[in-house]
């Protein structure tokens, strides 16, 4: 009996340590900062071990018949929790306190697993062989688990079915024990049905598991996608690879963590620090709150107004750490104001007017979108320009959508402004362009904020000149009963597929 | 946030439903704007109450459709205020009616204007009060959004309605045929819009045979040209190609030069239109008001609707000219006043079908289909993401006599028509029947004046559609098809004569 007794440790000591390690591993994958996550949760588990082990001192009576009752529980919250916590995060606000709650119940039932052992076997034994043996044999169980699950577990089973799987093996030892301390237990007849009925229910979530687990889960080791959801308006995506965060709408990239700076800086100085004293400024799109982060770097700026289709997108830049990390918590400045709604109907109806108004919009990949890009669109936006108004049109880009580019710059001229077209270099995109628009002259700024990454002053010029190969083209302007725009960029980039 | 997460679970649990009932989803709705009942009592003579009050109007305009709003429009305009608008239904607007839900506006019939040309003098005067027409360019958010129209046919979508693929050489070479004889009889003068303005004798031969006829004598046999042009004759005039006279299916195409992309439209189709002149003119505008009769007095006519007789000096019968005979006292019985029955219907999708493919589009229409497909009312939204729409869904009667067709509009329960309709788009939309939630139907018997063989020329038709003296014409029916630019021409002109024969008046020294 005694070497039997002695794997039963082993297995309860792997069980715990895997749970812990789960919670640390999918708390560091789905809100970043990996040092904060596992040190949190190791602590709040060891902690709660321990009070798990002061309570046992409460237990004197059945304590093999409530020790098997604590490996059921354990097989049944360590079990499901992984599952658990990739719902409560995909569906719910309160994910890091359903983790820290799973983390504690998790400690205390496994605090209390090895001080009932002990007791139930110290008539067997001396106190001194007993301590020695369990001890030795729950930090082996460590040791294998802690192996186990970088090598064979996170790669071959993914975090939930590991999670079921050591469920079940907490189950086993339930039921093990019901055969290893007969002599101790009344009914162990009915405690081995429930048993199996436990074990049964851990099978169908195993089987099932696919269909719990979200895409993320699925491709959390292998291709590192930390979030995945359909919103009522697009499909979002953020992916991370080391230290490269990238975010995909309806599986277009709008952003890479590593080159960004690049994209926003571009977009936002050039005409904003050419504004004499830039007070209100206006965001169409943009709802990763990156735009507004170079904005906040101007303290004349009194107010930013955001309008964003989709609720989720903000509220994810709003909330998510490694996000908010991205776009220094630009959303919750006290300067920002988000409004959620379709950016062509609100700017039509709204009265109000700014200094600065930056268009960020998707490309025109589809008659949809390509409204977003027509004279009438800019015709009313211009209406909302100050006397020192400037906006400015993410355009796509000069060198793969050439003609998408002329077109968009065309319409805006179309629409009685005065453009200033320039482009710079972004490694994920490729070379990117925009234009500057507005009802007076432009130059560009001899200053710009302190600190900046990418553009600079001296360099501001040379990026209003055009290269032969993304030279200026004759196109018509897009219209909303015509829209040519739709249909070039089409075209485009499908001369580049080919 | 807590509301996204009970949507969440709201759709979750739909879902779990959805997946437990395969059944089907139950579709509300009914008949609406029914007006052949009042229609039926002016045919069957009942008796209508004696009146009890006299009102003294110097100007009585019967019918509130396009023709005697736009007769109302020009009094007003011309500063003439002395005059009461009586319209039969609750609602006025006739063919341009529309209609309004937690979505949308929506049309009940009428739903777009082509881009006026020059000679639309009239139509282009109340578009650029409107503000459609700005310095001689339209106003880009009244214009169709792109992408405008599209044809399912050999099981795919094509851009346009006129079959543009699986076309072989004869095919082609008939429609290039077809596009020069069209492009010569466009540079005669003789096909205009209005159609009075350029109409002459000349063109009489082609008014006595069938646009059929006529096809075949120009040689024009592929079958897919005479799908296209019996579509559009259906489409304009709820008629088949061998029904409707080659003079109307001519003017069709050569009336319009193709220059600006168009139509113009708007959600609530002309409905808009009807709103705007309603805004100027509602309130000389009378609903539930039916005139009964009308009969001659000593110095013009009065009106009789309900228990008030309007002694007026002019009336504008803008009403449907069928129903002169009924109302008129010795008006002789119309024998070349044709009309084709119709039916629209408007569904609410609470999402696009799955097999939607392609952009949202304003119309589709399926070639293999006896209806004139569907038109998207939320297409000219601004907005770039709608998940609920309303389609407002269009069937001529065009085959067989109008009389059956119309006796079956009313026989048939609303149960069999939204039946007829969702079988019909599900040839192309197979999931159809889980996105709509609501149809609602309307039966127009007597909805478009049908150009049937000799009715352009027809002398009784020209003569009331050159009516003069007190009691004047106006109904687009004069002109033989029911368009807007017609009925707008109609009624401004009528109002006009009668603005003439005022000043006249005043001018004549007192007796």
């Amino acid at each position: 009996m005694g070497i039997l007794l002695f794997i039963t440790v082993l297995l309860i000591a792997a069980c715990g340590l895997i749970y812990e390690l789960i919670a640390g591993t999918l708390a560091s994958y789905l809100l970043g900062d990996s040092v904060l996550q596992f040190s949190t949760i190791i602590g709040c588990y060891l902690f709660a071990m321990g009070i798990g082990s002061a309570l046992s001192r409460y237990i004197d009576r059945g304590l093999a018949y409530r020790f098997i009752w604590i490996e059921l529980l354990l097989g049944v919250v360590g079990g499901f929790s992984s599952a658990l916590l990739f719902i409560a995060f995909a569906y719910t606000q309160g994910f890091q306190l359903l983790m820290y709650a799973t983390v504690i119940v998790i400690g205390i039932l496994v605090g209390l697993e090895i001080p009932l052992l002990m007791r139930i076997v110290r008539s067997r034994y001396h106190f001194r062989d007993v301590v020695a043996h369990v001890l030795t044999f729950d930090y082996l169980g460590a040791l294998g688990a802690s192996l186990l699950f970088p090598i064979l577990l996170v790669p071959y089973l993914g975090l939930v079915r590991s999670a079921i799987v050591f469920g079940m093996l907490n189950v086993a030892v339930a039921l093990w024990s019901t055969f290893l301390f007969a002599n101790q237990l009344a009914r162990a007849q009915a405690l081995r049905v429930i048993c199996l009925v436990v074990l049964c229910g851990l099978g169908i979530g195993l089987a099932e598991a696919k269909h719990i687990t979200t895409a993320a889960e699925d491709n959390i080791y292998a291709d590192e996608i930390i979030f995945a959801r359909d919103t009522r308006y697009q499909h979002i995506v953020l992916t991370r690879f080391k230290d490269d965060i990238r975010l995909f709408l309806n599986s277009h990239l709008q952003f890479s963590s590593r080159d960004e700076y690049r994209y926003h800086e571009a977009l936002i100085h050039p005409g904003l620090s050419a504004i004499p004293v830039p007070r209100h400024v206006l965001v169409l799109g943009g709802g990763d709150g990156l735009a507004v982060r170079e904005i906040l770097k101007y303290p004349q700026v009194e107010s930013i107004t955001l309008v964003d289709l989709d609720p989720e997108m903000t509220r994810l830049f709003s909330t998510h750490p490694m996000l908010t990390a991205l776009n220094q918590k630009s959303f919750s400045s006290t300067k920002v104001h988000i409004i959620n709604a379709d950016a062509f109907p609100w700017i039509d109806s709204s009265a109000a007017s700014f200094d600065f108004i930056v268009i960020d919009f998707p490309d025109p990949t589809n008659y949809s979108l390509g409204k977003l890009y027509t004279t009438t669109f800019y015709k009313a936006v211009a209406r909302h320009l100050s006397a020192q108004g400037l906006m400015v049109v993410q355009s796509t880009s000069p060198m793969f959508a050439r003609d998408s580019y002329w077109c968009i710059a065309e319409t805006i001229k179309n629409a009685g402004l005065k453009t200033y077209p320039y482009h710079v270099y972004v490694p994920s995109f490729g070379e990117w362009g925009f234009v500057i628009a507005g009802t007076h002259e432009y130059s560009p700024p001899a200053t710009l904020p302190a600190g900046l990454r990418f553009v600079d002053a001296k360099g501001l010029p040379a990026l209003f000149q055009f290269p032969p190969d993304m030279a200026p083209l004759p196109m018509a302007p897009n219209r909303l009963n015509d829209q040519v725009l739709v249909r070039l960029y089409d075209k485009d980039w499908k001369d580049i597929s080919h | 946030m807590s509301i996204s997460r009970r949507e969440f679970l709201q759709s979750t649990s739909a879902a779990l439903i959805g997946l437990s009932f395969k059944g089907e989803r139950p579709i509300a709705g009914s008949f609406v704007n029914d007006s052949f009942q009042q229609g039926h009592l002016l045919r069957d003579r009942a008796s209508f109450p004696a009146p009890k009050q006299t009102l003294k109007v110097p100007v009585v305009i019967v019918g509130g459709g396009i023709a005697g709003l736009s007769a109302a429009w020009r009094l007003n305009k011309k500063g003439f205020h002395d005059f009461v608008l009586l319209e039969m239904n609750d609602q006025a607007g006739g063919n341009s009616r529309w209609g309004e839900n937690e979505i949308t506006a929506y049309p009940w019939a009428a739903h777009y204007v082509p881009v006026p040309g020059p000679k639309a003098v009239f139509v282009r005067a109340l578009f650029e009060e409107l503000g459609v027409l700005k310095n001689g360019q339209w106003e880009e958010r009244y214009l169709c959004f792109a992408p405008q129209e599209r044809l399912f046919l050999y099981g795919r979508w094509q851009n346009g309605i006129e079959p543009a693929i699986g076309l072989n050489e004869k095919d082609r070479e008939q429609f290039q045929r077809l596009e020069d004889q069209i492009h010569q009889l466009r540079a005669t003068g003789h096909f205009t819009v209005p159609m009075e303005a350029g109409f002459s004798d000349s063109t009489a031969a082609l008014d006595r045979i069938s646009f059929a006829d006529w096809l075949r004598e120009q040689r024009m046999d592929s079958k897919v040209l005479n799908w296209y042009m019996n579509y559009c004759c259906r489409d304009d005039y709820g008629a088949t190609t061998d029904q409707t006279s080659a003079w109307a299916g001519i003017q069709y195409f050569a009336s319009r030069e193709p220059e600006e992309k168009g139509p113009l439209t708007w959600p609530e189709g002309n409905g808009w239109i009807v709103r705007r002149l309603l805004e100027r003119v509602g309130k000389f505008v009378r609903t539930g008001q039916m005139v009964h009769r009308i009969s001659h007095t000593t110095n013009g006519f009065s009106a009789f609707a309900g228990d008030i007789e309007y002694r007026a000096e002019f009336v504008i019968f803008a009403a449907p000219t069928l129903l002169g005979p009924y109302l008129i006292d010795g008006m002789p019985r119309l024998h070349d006043f044709e009309y084709s029955p119709w039916l629209t219907a408007n569904l609410t999708l609470d999402r696009l079908p799955a097999s939607y493919e392609g952009d949202p589009t304003w119309d589709s229409v399926f070639m293999e289909s006896p209806t004139l497909g569907y038109v998207d009312a939320t297409h000219q939204s601004l907005k770039t993401h709608v998940d609920r729409t309303v389609w407002t869904f269009y069937w001529a009667f065009a085959d067989g006599l109008p009389p059956q067709n119309r006796q079956m509009l009313l026989d048939r329960d609303w149960k069999y028509w939204k039946e007829a309709i969702l079988h019909d788009l599900e040839r192309v939309h197979h999931d159809i029947r889980q996105c709509v939630s609501r149809i609602d139907i309307m039966r127009l018997g007597h909805a478009m004046a049908r150009p049937t063989v000799g009715a352009i020329f027809s002398g009784e038709r020209r003569k009331l559609a050159n009516s003069h003296g007190q009691l004047l014409f106006a109904n687009s029916d004069l002109s033989g098809f029911s368009i807007f630019e017609e009925a707008q021409y109609r009624g401004v002109t009528a109002a006009d004569a009668v603005l003439h024969h005022l000043s006249g008046t005043k001018n004549r020294p007192a007796k």
